[in-house]
C-alpha cells in the first residue's frame, strides 16, 4: 500500500528524549490533548498523524513550550526531555527553545538578509564568539539544509526573495544553526511542491543522525517515507504508538486503519 | 444544473447589476464633491493669496546726508527726513508738513529701519549716494496691485488722486518693482502688513512640533507596546484601551483648558512659549500615535514572532528586534499624521496664549511665540486690508506643510509596504 520498504527506515536508537505522562491541554475550558503519553525517542523521526484539529499541533508545541505564548492555553501533566521536566520552574522557556528548535508550517524567514536569518539564533545564545565562528555556523547550517550551494552567493540578499521550498530549507537552517536536540516540524512541506517537499524529506532522512526529529504531517505517503515511529491522534487521544512500518501495515485500533486508509479524517 | 437563461436568473442578475452600478454611483459622487469642495477652497485661497506673495518695492537713490546722520550719534539719525528727501528729488514742489508726510507714506514704515541698519553696520556710507530697494505702504501695494481701483470715488478710496499721482510718476521713472514676497517668510510679525511675515510663526510652530516630537513619539511608542505586547489581557487594560480612544475623541480646546490650568496656572510655565503650546499637542498627538502604533505591531503577522520565539528569542528580543523593525513604517506614518495634526491645531495655542503679537522670532521653545495657525488667526482679525491676502497666503504655507508632510506619510507607506 504504501512505500515503507526503504531498508534504513528502522529504529536505531532506543535512548530517551521526550517522556510525556498524562499530558492535558486546555484552551480556556475546551480540552484539546487528552492525557496524553508518549516517548519520544533520540535520533529517530518520529511523526504525528491524525485528523485536522485532533490536536497535533497543540502537543507538538508543548514541547518547547510555544504554547506559553498562547494566554489562554493551559497545560498539565508531565513532559520530561532527558529526564528533566521542561515545565518546571527552574527551566526558562527561552534556553528550552534553544535546545528543541522548530520549524513551522509556513516558510517565515526574518525579512533579513539570509546570513542574517541563520545567524540569528547563535547570535542571541552567544554560540560563536569571533565573526569567523559565526561565518563557520552559517555554512555549516545552510548545508546541513541543502541551501549552501543555492545561497553561498547570495548571503546577503533577502532571506524572504527565496522561493518557497528554499525558504523553508533557509528556516530549517535557521532552526539547527542553534545546534538544537530536537527539531520540533509542523506540516513543513503542506507550503511546498513535490521537488521541494522531496528535498526537505531527504534532508529530515539526514538530520536524524544527530537530532530527534518530530514531524506532524497530513501527508500518509511522507510519514511512511520519513518516519520510523508514528503517532496517531484523534479528538485529543493519542490512539497508537509505535513502529512505523507496523503502524501503516498492522494497526491494531481501528479508528487508525480507517484513518489510514482515507475513511475518516 | 443550473439554467442560467432562465427568466428568474437573469431578473437576479439584472437587479445585482443594477445594485452594483448604483453603489459605485454613489461613491464616485462623494468623491467628486469632494474633490470639488477642496478645489473650490484652494482655488479661492491661491486667487485672494497669490498677491501676498509678492511686494511692490520702491527704489530711491538715497543721499546719506551727514546732516541729517552723524555717525556720533548712531543708531538714532534723520533717516526719515532723508528718505523724504530721496523722493523729493522726484517731486520738488511738495512743501509743508502735511504733504510731506504724506509723500513720505509711500514708504513702508519700516524703510527707514532698514536705512539705519545698512548704515549701523557700515558708518562709511555716510555722505555717499546710495541705492535702496524697500517696500511700499499697504495702501500703494494694494493699488499697484489694482486692489484698490482708481475709479472708485476719491473720497471712498485709500489713496488720494494726488497719491495716484506721484505713484505713477516714479512707475514711469522706473522706481516701482513687483518682486517675490520673500519677507512673507524671513519677517517677523508687523503691525505694517507690508512688513509682516512668518518667520516667528514658523519658528514657533517648528519649536512646538519639535517639543510635541520629543515627548509625544517615545511615550507613545513606549505605552503602545506595553498595552500591546506585555499588558496582561484584563479590565484595567481594557479600560485603559477603551480611554485612550476616548481621549483621541476629545475637543482640541479641552486639552487646551487643561494646559492652561496644569502648565500655566499650576506649575508656573511662561504663556506664549513653544514649549507649552508643544506639551499641549503632545497630550492631543499621545492617543494618534499610541493608536497608530498598536495597529502597526498588530499588522506585523504572527509568524515573524513564532519564528523568533521558535529559536529562542525572549519576550523582549522578539519585540525591539523583529516586531518593532517591521512596525516602524506604520508607526512613522501614524507619527507624522498626528504632527500633522498637531501643526493645524488652534485652539488649544489660543488658550495658552500663543496669539500674542510678537515682533520677534523665538530663539528657543522658552520665548515667547506665535505658530503658523494662530498666526493667520491673528492675521485674519486685522483690519489692515493688506492682511486679507496674507491670511490666504499664510493658509497656502501651512497647507503646503501638511500636505508635504501626509506625502511624506504616504511615501513611507508605500515604500515599506509588506516586505514580508
Ligand atoms: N490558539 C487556540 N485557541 C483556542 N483553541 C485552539 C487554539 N489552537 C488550537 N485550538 C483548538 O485545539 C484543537 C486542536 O488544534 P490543533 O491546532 O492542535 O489541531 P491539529 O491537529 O494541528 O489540526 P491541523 O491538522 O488542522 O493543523 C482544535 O479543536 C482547535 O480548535
Ligand atoms: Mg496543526
Amino acid at each position: 500500500m504504501f512505500d515503507t520498504q526503504t531498508p534504513e527506515k528502522t529504529v536505531t536508537s532506543d535512548t530517551l528524549k521526550f517522556t510525556a505522562r498524562d499530558v492535558h491541554v486546555y484552551y480556556d475550558d475546551a480540552e484539546a490533548i487528552k492525557g496524553v503519553n508518549v516517548d519520544i525517542l533520540d535520533k529517530t523521526v518520529t511523526a504525528f498523524i491524525g485528523p485536522s484539529g485532533c490536536g497535533k499541533s497543540t502537543f507538538l508545541r508543548c514541547l518547547n513550550r510555544m504554547n506559553d505564548t498562547i494566554p489562554i492555553c493551559r497545560v498539565t501533566g508531565e513532559i520530561r526531555l532527558d529526564g528533566q521536566d521542561i515545565y518546571d520552574r527552574s527551566i526558562d522557556p527561552v534556553q528550552l527553545r534553544a535546545k528543541v528548535g522548530m520549524v513551522f508550517q509556513k516558510p517565515n524567514p526574518f525579512p533579513k538578509s539570509i546570513y542574517d536569518n541563520v545567524a540569528y539564533g547563535p547570535r542571541i545564545h552567544g554560540l560563536a564568539n569571533t565573526r569567523a565562528d559565526l561565518d563557520v555556523i552559517v555554512e555549516k547550517s545552510l548545508r546541513r539544509a541543502a541551501l549552501w550551494d543555492e545561497a553561498k552567493d547570495r548571503l546577503d540578499s533577502p532571506g524572504t526573495g527565496l522561493s518557497g521550498g528554499q525558504q523553508q530549507r533557509l528556516c530549517i537552517a535557521r532552526a539547527v544553526a542553534t545546534a538544537p536536540e530536537v527539531l520540533l516540524m509542523d506540516e513543513p512541506c503542506s507550503a511546498l511542491d513535490p521537488i521541494a517537499t522531496a528535498q526537505v524529506e531527504e534532508l529530515i532522512d539526514e538530520l536524524r543522525q544527530d537530532y530527534s526529529v518530530v514531524i506532524v504531517t497530513h501527508s500518509m505517503q511522507q510519514a511512511a517515507r520519513v518516519s520510523q515511529r508514528t503517532a496517531f491522534f484523534h479528538l485529543g487521544h493519542l490512539v497508537e504508538f509505535g513502529e512505523t512500518s507496523h503502524i501503516f501495515t498492522n494497526p491494531s485500533d481501528e479508528r487508525t486503519e480507517s484513518y489510514i486508509t482515507g475513511r475518516i479524517g | 444544473m443550473t439554467d442560467l437563461s432562465s427568466q428568474s436568473v437573469r431578473s437576479h442578475l439584472n437587479r445585482r447589476n443594477r445594485h452594483q452600478t448604483m453603489i459605485k454611483g454613489f461613491g464616485m459622487a462623494a468623491i467628486g464633491f469632494a474633490a470639488l469642495m477642496l478645489f473650490i477652497l484652494v482655488s479661492s485661497l491661491v486667487s485672494s493669496g497669490y498677491k501676498a506673495f509678492t511686494q511692490t518695492h520702491v527704489t530711491v537713490e538715497v543721499f546719506v546726508d551727514p546732516a541729517e546722520i552723524k555717525p556720533e550719534r548712531l543708531p538714532r539719525g534723520g533717516f526719515d527726513d532723508v528718505l523724504l528727501a530721496s523722493l523729493k528729488t522726484y517731486f520738488p514742489d511738495v512743501s509743508g508738513r502735511a504733504d510731506e508726510k504724506a509723500l513720505e507714506g509711500i514708504f513702508s514704515n519700516g524703510a527707514q529701519f532698514t536705512l539705519r541698519d545698512r548704515i549701523v553696520a557700515d558708518p562709511g556710507l555716510i555722505g555717499q549716494s546710495i541705492t535702496m530697494t524697500v517696500p511700499t505702504s499697504d495702501p500703494f501695494d494694494q493699488l499697484a496691485k489694482d486692489l484698490v481701483k482708481r475709479d472708485t470715488p476719491e473720497t471712498q478710496r485709500r489713496v488720494s488722486d494726488r497719491e495716484i499721482g506721484w505713484f505713477d510718476t516714479l512707475d514711469q521713472a522706473g522706481a516701482i518693482s513687483q518682486p517675490l514676497n520673500w519677507g512673507l517668510i524671513s519677517n517677523t510679525d508687523s503691525r505694517f502688513p507690508e512688513l509682516a511675515g512668518l518667520k516667528g510663526a514658523l519658528m514657533g510652530s517648528f519649536w512646538a512640533l519639535l517639543v510635541c516630537f520629543v515627548i509625544s513619539f517615545p511615550l507613545g511608542i513606549g505605552a503602545a507596546i506595553y498595552l500591546e505586547e506585555f499588558a496582561p489581557r484584563n479590565r484595567l487594560s481594557d479600560f485603559i484601551e477603551v480611554n485612550i480612544n476616548n481621549l483621541a475623541a476629545v475637543p482640541s480646546v479641552v486639552f487646551g483648558l487643561l494646559a492652561l490650568a496644569v502648565f500655566i496656572g499650576w506649575m508656573g510655565m511662561p504663556r506664549s512659549a513653544p514649549l507649552v503650546g508643544g506639551m499641549t499637542l503632545a497630550l492631543m498627538t499621545l492617543p494618534t500615535i499610541i493608536i497608530a502604533t498598536r495597529a502597526a505591531l498588530k499588522a506585523v503577522p504572527p509568524s515573524i514572532r513564532e519564528a523568533a520565539l521558535g529559536v529562542g528569542a525572549s519576550k523582549h528580543q522578539v519585540v525591539f528586534g523583529h516586531v518593532l523593525p517591521l512596525a516602524m513604517p506604520g508607526i512613522l506614518t501614524g507619527t507624522i499624521i498626528g504632527l500633522a495634526q498637531a501643526l493645524g491645531e488652534t485652539a488649544p495655542l489660543l488658550l495658552i496664549g500663543m496669539n500674542a503679537f510678537i515682533t520677534s522670532a523665538p530663539d528657543s521653545p522658552l520665548d515667547s511665540a506665535t505658530a503658523l495657525p494662530t498666526q493667520i488667526f491673528i492675521w485674519a482679525d486685522s483690519p489692515e486690508r493688506g492682511f486679507v491676502s496674507r491670511t490666504s497666503a499664510a493658509i497656502l504655507v501651512l497647507l503646503t506643510f501638511l500636505i508635504t508632510m501626509n506625502a511624506i506619510a504616504i511615501y513611507l507607506r508605500s515604500k515599506f509596504e509588506r516586505k514580508w
